[in-house]
């Protein structure tokens, strides 16, 4: 699973998930892609599930891009413990997504193949989100919505 | 390239609030600028910047801008749309000569069916979608065209080898791939993973 290899610090606030994606709105490795819709935090377990899930739709061929790290390290306390004794213990690694961010990029299939590869996908996200297809650069074309 | 025509009007009201009530009135704000001229500030119908961009010459089309009665020979530099709705938020209008030549961004496109890449169980990837490249307004070319047919796996196609038309020339490196042919990848790493993803579940059960 993905994690950073190395931290300058071991515990991190919470923060905020208001606004949009500032970057990575783009399909830009890819032909196809997986857009957020909503705002969330995406665990490291919840990216290798959705890729295992795309992947293996696949079979052959195809290439798989992700654009999301989880360098967040998420805390929690043991259960049945009183309240108070500091901070709990960071337990995973999560990414924290905001709406029009692509998580996943796929190229080297048809887009029957790839939508279906990317819809399992999206069933492991804990956020909506959709499938978007590349517009051609220079068409004045929408990013395809489902 | 034919001109097409847009109706601009200029825009009196600046920032983030007028812009929203001109969104929301279904006209889309924008500027015109260069020549070193000061820019204008102006806004265009959202319809008419759809039409205008929607023909053959696709966002490098050549625009005959009306600001009250004055026209501009302009294309369009940058389009800013919303990350999710994907609307467009704003418009960068750059004025033009009919003899200048200018850089714009140039879609390159696949064409064919890379049979042998196909058959082999390869895949073929197309690493550059748009090309820089340098001409006057009426020569820029809609998309450049890569024929993929005759490619086999292990080869790649060269940003330098492209068939340019007459009066475009490149403003980038001739030696980016911009499509390549892979040999089939041996789903190694799956089953690893698999492997791995199975030994982890065991492992939460225990």
């Amino acid at each position: 699973m993905l994690m950073p290899r190395k931290v300058k610090h071991r515990k991190q606030q919470r923060g905020r998930l208001t606004g949009v994606a500032k970057g990575g709105q783009t399909v830009d490795f890819g032909d196809y892609g997986i857009q957020a819709l909503e705002p969330g935090w995406i665990t490291a377990r919840q990216i290798e599930a959705a890729r295992i899930a795309m992947t293996r739709h696949v079979r052959r061929g195809g290439k798989v891009w992700i654009r999301v790290f989880p360098d967040k390290p998420v805390t929690q306390k043991p259960a049945e413990t009183r309240m108070g004794s500091g901070k709990g213990n960071p337990e995973r690694w999560v990414a924290v997504v905001r709406p029009g961010r692509i998580m996943f990029e796929l190229a080297g299939v048809d887009e029957q193949l790839a939508r279906g590869a990317m819809e399992r996908a999206i069933q492991k996200l804990p956020i909506k989100a959709r499938f978007v297809v590349r517009p051609a650069p220079g068409s004045e074309a929408e990013v395809q919505v489902q | 390239m034919a001109e097409t025509s847009l109706v601009a009007e200029v825009r009196h009201e600046r920032g983030s609030r007028a812009s929203r009530r001109l969104l929301a009135s279904g006209r889309i704000p924008g500027v015109l600028y260069g020549h070193g001229e000061s820019p204008v500030a102006l806004s265009v119908g959202g319809r008419a910047l759809r039409a205008a961009l929607s023909t053959e010459a696709g966002v490098n089309a050549l625009l005959d801008l009306s600001i009250g009665g004055e026209e501009h020979l302009a294309i369009v530099r940058e389009i800013q749309r919303h990350p999710v709705r994907q609307t467009i938020s704003h418009v960068d209008f750059q004025a033009v000569n009919r003899d200048e030549v200018v850089s714009v961004e140039v879609a390159v496109t696949l064409v064919g069916e890379a049979r042998a890449v196909s058959r082999a169980g390869g895949t073929v990837e197309h690493l550059l979608a748009a090309a820089q490249v340098r001409a006057r307004p009426a020569d820029i070319p809609a998309a450049l065209e890569v024929d993929v047919s005759e490619l086999e796996v292990g080869d790649s196609v060269l940003l330098g080898q492209l068939a340019l038309p007459a009066g475009v020339s490149l403003d980038a490196d001739p030696g980016t791939i911009v499509v390549i042919a892979h040999p089939p990848r041996i789903q190694a790493a799956e089953a690893e993973g698999a492997a791995e993803g199975a030994a982890a579940e065991g492992g939460e059960e225990s």
